[in-house]
């Protein structure tokens, strides 16, 4: 379905010595140094895949999808998509997919929303029946009725967020580019746009490319992971992959009543952890540590901790996939 | 043909609302322009006062009154923000929204910007044509209203805003290369309204300059559909000037696409 081959992208950055002189100086002679935003990225989706595509900021995601989508051209390298190349032939690449930028609107700013959705219909065009369903559709999953008549600049970031993806989703398209389609939302909203995502990829079996910085979008949403730091692709697979590979963490919490727990249990020395492996948060009476079960396996933790001091209370989960992308947004291709 | 025009068509009528949403902004916008064309009446009146003669290279002063309503006119129906909302999308990286819908980039604007624009070509161009009739009859006794000479101004019109739409177009582009076009803008606007006679006729200027005035574009935007509609140019020399209008509206036409096809490989999407 999509194939992306040794994508590169570099940009021409003009770069200006601090201050007034700097900026007088650049005017005459400007200094410009070449930024290589994305460095030979290679990934391949299947059909009906709903991809988490993620990366600390400036990772280069962005510019990946605006490649994809065919508003970048490559520097080098190619990306093949529903076996059409975006940039050889754009209008008629873009008809078969939708997308949304979080961080912009594709809806008609000034004019109420339904009057959006009818000139795409005629952009796409879309026949009259198969858009009435497919309105109807989207308002059940999107719920849009509410404020289908008011003027676009007069709805609030999640009403607009849910709009813009019905506007993605009018023509049916088989690949969907989300970049960042939850930023700055509440758990209500986002947890309604989760829901239409995996109901449309489920009934339509729409290809999905996600950018998030919200790690459950991933949990929740994606089959597959890619990460990439600092334009090159770091991690390619599943989360349990992700898990088994990096993530051999576990997450222990437990209520006491001895004063002090951190200092009487003293894990770090103990097991000999190094600085990576143990993170130990203390408030009050909870503690809250997670460690690298491949060094200490979590019976001879739990059995050292009930041991030592008294527990009311106890509990024992797998890493949050957020501590294992922490550590990789950290330690990048180190780990 | 018909299925563009169905795709483009709601670009218009979304154009049109828009307008209606900023009512008061468009009749400030009205004022302003006629404001400007008053203070050009009375610095003419004071030019021909202190002048001494009736004519002045061929322009009597009902003539160039009547040259200053038209001129008013003619620059509120060809006016194209193009360069300005290029640059601006350019700059902010909005442009991409438009990139990823299977639309023509120049086209989504031009039908955009017709429909922002036919609210207030309505509403001025019947009461100004109006008002240049009565002038002319009033100063001159008799009345000079010609159907032919309206209708081949609507037409030199027309082609006169494709001509500064799609050179508008052109000159945003240049937002590709230096980000930022407000100054770049202003000079451009100056040396056209001295250029394409908003400013003084081109028939007030020496005739080495006139002559080279009159085949640059800028001459065909106004003094072209003008001179037409003063019934200045006839025969052979109406037909030259139709001509060059259409030669240069599709210089540009061409010229837009062909900076487009360049300028797209060198867009870096700024933000976000």
């Amino acid at each position: 379905m999509i194939y992306v081959d040794k994508l590169r992208k570099e940009f021409k950055k003009t770069i200006k010595d601090p201050g007034l002189k700097g900026s007088i100086k650049s005017i005459f002679k400007p200094k410009t140094i070449k930024v290589i935003a994305v460095k030979d990225i290679s990934f391949e989706v299947a059909e009906g895949e709903i991809l988490g595509f993620i990366g600390p900021n400036g990772a280069g995601k962005s510019t990946v999808i605006k490649m994809l989508t065919g508003i970048l051209t490559p520097t080098s390298g190619s990306c093949t998509i529903n076996g059409k190349n975006p940039t050889e032939n754009r209008r008629n690449y873009v008809r078969e997919i939708g997308v949304v930028f979080g961080q912009r609107t594709q809806l008609w700013w000034d004019l109420p929303l339904r009057e959006t959705y009818s000139v795409l219909k005629e952009i796409y065009e879309v026949p009259d029946d198969s858009y009435k369903k497919r309105m109807a559709f989207l308002n059940e999953v999107l719920d849009l009725d509410s404020f289908i008549s008011s003027p676009v600049r007069t709805l609030s970031l999640g009403q607009r967020m849910r709009a813009d993806i019905a506007a993605s989703l009018l023509h049916s398209p088989k690949v969907l580019f989300l970049d960042e389609p939850t930023i700055g939302l509440d758990v209500v909203v986002k947890d309604n746009i989760r829901r239409a995502i995996e109901y449309i990829n489920n009934q339509e079996k729409t290809t999905v490319i996600l950018t998030t910085h919200d790690l459950e979008d991933i949990e929740l949403l994606a089959n597959r992971i890619v990460m990439i730091d600092k334009g090159t692709n770091v991690f390619d697979g599943s989360i349990s992959e992700l898990k088994t590979k990096y993530g051999q963490f576990r997450e222990l919490y437990f209520e006491t009543d001895s004063p002090n727990p951190v200092n009487i249990l003293n894990y770090e020395n103990h097991f000999n952890f190094k600085p990576d492996e143990l993170n130990i948060k203390a408030e009050g009476k909870t503690v809250k540590l997670s460690f690298n079960s491949s060094i200490v396996p979590v019976s001879d933790m739990l059995s050292y901790t009930l041991g030592k001091i008294n527990v009311s209370d106890i509990s024992v989960k797998d890493a949050d996939i957020e501590v294992i992308i922490r550590r990789m947004y950290k330690h990048g291709e180190n780990l | 043909m018909k299925r563009k025009l169905k795709i483009y068509l709601p670009f218009i009528n979304a154009g049109i609302q828009e307008v209606a949403t900023y009512r008061v902004n468009w009749i400030f916008y009205m004022l302003g322009n006629a404001l400007a064309c008053f203070v050009s009446y009375f610095i003419w009146k004071a030019v021909y006062s202190s002048g001494g003669t009736d004519t002045m290279n061929g322009f009597t002063m009902s003539q160039m009154v009547v040259y200053i309503v038209l001129m008013f006119l003619t620059s509120t129906i060809i006016a194209s923000d193009g360069a300005w909302v290029v640059g601006e999308e350019i700059r902010d990286g909005s442009i991409a929204m438009r990139l990823i819908k299977p639309v023509s980039y120049n086209a989504t604007f031009l039908f955009q910007e017709l429909g922002n624009k036919l609210p207030t070509e309505f509403a001025l161009a019947i009461p100004m044509i109006f008002a240049v009739e009565v002038i002319r009859t009033t100063m001159s006794g008799e009345i000079q209203f010609s159907i032919l000479g309206l209708l081949l101004y609507i037409l030199s019109c027309i082609i006169a805003y494709l001509i500064n739409f799609y050179f508008n177009i052109c000159f945003g582009f240049i937002a590709f290369a230096i980000k930022y076009l407000w100054g770049a803008n202003m000079m451009k606007n100056c040396i056209i309204g001295f250029l394409s006679g908003t400013v003084i006729p081109l028939a007030f200027l020496p005739d080495a300059l006139e002559k080279l005035f009159l085949f640059l574009p800028f001459a065909s935007l106004n003094y072209t559909p003008i001179m037409i509609y003063m019934g200045k140019y006839t025969g052979t020399e109406l037909l030259y000037y139709l001509g060059l209008q259409i030669f240069w509206a599709f210089f540009f036409f061409a010229l837009s696409k062909a900076l487009w096809k360049a300028a797209v490989k060198r867009l870096s999407v700024q933000g976000g």
